[in-house]
């Protein structure tokens, strides 16, 4: 497997003086869903953040190895964040949509870029249906994002994010503040948009991990334990650690 | 003592402390007015407020106080006009952009700004800046509408910039996130995200800060220059209202035309404040009901 489209060497990651990552070396596969899972506290999203340098906006952090995107290490000096942030989109766990209309909330990223120049609607329309969104927000795009439901504000959030076409989509648990009607909502939009993104989602669910993800690493004290395809973490995992944490003995 | 008698107690002690602030302004209203209304059985609302001539010494005295409305207008639009840019660019750059110890430095400057007795200021604006005036524009005077706006920002901007921060301060993390996930720069993120989530706040700093402005007193009794009369410009002096009360109470006879017109000034001024305070409070109202959304 080496359509790898972002791999990480060697990764070592600290808050100040303490250490949250550890010697992390693995690969993303392209066009694939790979769950991040492990206890809390783990290092799951100090990992997800590091993918599109959003650590970076947090003062006394530090990266040590290589993490590589199309072969470039995004930790490059001269790399800029901005670039690596437009092509890997992120959503994050509490849906966060911008006190702005539908319609500005995803038209803001693209506006940035001068993406969609001259033809925003389309793109709008796109990115929400693309969410499975549009059905329900077609005739209010004027009215704010904020009185939308929870459910639908978090598809709004990865409509805004689709909105940049990015190569590479980011998620931190993003259903865990939503009902299961939203949740299955949501999964079903993952399912559909693994054919046209690679898509690295943490997630505490252990079925939810189990239904979407092709792959699925699991992380503890910021180690990566096992990784491999899902069906094998679920099925018969090579370490004694990761299937107590499956089978919910631990964690 | 039960808790439910010690609670009901608390409850009338503090419900008591509240009562006698609110007593206490009471009586100041009720005397402004039946001080300041009977120079209205002499001289109607309508010449009073815009009648364009000030001689309340004169025989027989003229009680126009237009030239002191828009004494006080000007000063405060001007001072307005300075101080928001700097007030508000100070807050953003305090509260987003400076490094922690700049930050500090900042903030403390403004607080010692703040706490400049508003004589000292006007001190300044008398010894420094008038004379400064006067020789670089060739002026009659240095005592002016440009002196008086100058010093009466400098007592503006902390106003404006603590609360203004905040209000920035208060935006969530969540938007700035947002905002940085999908590519934007710091620029963009201060100009497009957190300007508007903070716009109620700063509009309120803004109103706050012309209400501190317009009430004040020792600034422009020293500084703008004490002319009644409408000004053609910026180097013309002007009476603010609060000016005129300060400088003729001594000398107005207790309960004369004069010294009830002067108490009518006070009444004026105080619709005007009111008026100032109402606004900013409609303004965080609004911005913070329909506002984050339509933005
Ligand atoms: N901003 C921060 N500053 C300092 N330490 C942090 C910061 N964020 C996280 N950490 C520490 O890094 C470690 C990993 O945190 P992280 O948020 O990545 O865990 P997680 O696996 O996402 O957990 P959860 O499942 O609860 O979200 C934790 O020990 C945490 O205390
Ligand atoms: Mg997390």
């Amino acid at each position: 497997m080496d359509s790898g489209i972002m791999k990480l060497h060697k990764v070592n990651f600290y808050y100040g003086q303490c250490r949250a990552l550890t010697n992390i070396s693995m690969k993303f596969v392209k066009n694939k869903v790979t769950a991040l899972i492990g206890p809390s506290g783990c290092g799951k999203s100090t990992l997800l953040r590091l993918l599109n340098r959003m650590n970076d906006l947090i003062s006394g952090t530090r990266v040590e190895g290589e993490i590589l995107f199309e072969d470039k290490n995004i930790y490059a000096p001269d790399i800029d964040p901005v670039e690596i942030r437009r092509k890997i989109g992120m959503v994050f766990q509490k849906p966060n949509p911008f006190p702005k209309t539908i319609y500005n909330n995803i038209s803001y990223g693209p506006k940035l870029t001068g993406l969609g120049t001259g033809n925003m609607d389309a793109l709008v329309e796109q990115s929400l249906k693309q969410a499975v969104l549009w059905d329900e927000v077609k005739d209010i795009l004027n009215k704010s994002a904020m009185n939308l439901s929870g459910g639908q504000q978090q598809r709004l959030c990865i409509a805004r994010a689709l909105a940049m076409k990015p190569d590479i989509l980011l998620m931190d648990e993003p259903t865990s503040a939503l009902d299961p009607i939203s949740t299955a909502k949501i999964e079903e939009l993952i399912e559909e948009l693994k054919k046209n993104y690679t898509i690295i989602i943490v997630t505490h669910n252990m079925q939810q991990a189990a239904r979407i993800s092709d792959e699925t690493a699991f992380f503890y004290i910021g180690n990566l334990v096992e990784y491999n395809k899902t069906d094998k973490i679920f099925t018969n995992p090579d370490i004694k650690q990761t299937e107590d944490y499956i089978t919910g003995r631990f964690g | 003592m039960s808790r439910h008698i010690k609670e009901i107690i608390i409850k009338y002690i503090f419900f008591l402390f509240s009562l006698v602030s609110i007593v206490v302004l009471g009586l100041i209203v009720f005397s402004l007015f039946r001080e300041g209304l009977p120079i209205f059985g002499k001289v109607s609302v309508r010449d009073f407020i815009f009648g364009m001539e000030w001689y309340p010494t004169y025989d027989p005295p003229s009680f126009g106080i237009f030239p002191l409305i828009i004494g006080s207008l000007i000063v405060t639009f001007m001072a307005t006009i300075i101080a928001v840019p700097l007030g508000v660019l100070a807050a953003i750059y305090i509260s987003e952009i400076a490094p922690a110890s700049i930050k500090e430095i900042l903030k403390s400057v403004i607080e010692l700004l703040a706490g400049l007795p508003s004589v000292v200021l006007g001190f300044f604006g008398m010894v420094i800046i008038a004379p400064w005036l006067q020789e670089t524009f060739d002026l009659p005077t240095g005592l002016n509408i440009i002196n008086a706006s100058v010093i009466l920002a400098m007592m503006a901007i902390p106003t404006i910039s603590s609360i203004s921060e905040d209000a920035l301060y208060s935006v969530p993390r969540e938007f700035k996130e947002a905002s940085y996930a999908l590519g934007a720069t710091k620029f963009e993120t201060i100009i497009q995200v957190i300007i508007p989530s903070a716009m109620s706040g700063i509009s309120t700093a803004v109103m706050l800060g012309m209400a501190r402005v317009i009430g004040e007193t020792m600034v422009v009794l020293m500084v703008a220059g004490g002319a009644a009369a409408i000004p053609e410009s910026i180097f013309d002096s002007v009476r603010p209202m609060p000016a005129s009360i300060a400088a003729e109470m001594g000398e107005a006879p207790f309960r004369s035309a004069h010294y009830q017109s002067l108490f009518a000034i006070g009444i004026v001024l105080f619709f005007l404040t009111l008026t100032f305070n109402l606004i900013a409070d409609y303004v965080s109202h609004k911005f913070r009901q329909v506002g984050s959304g339509t933005l």
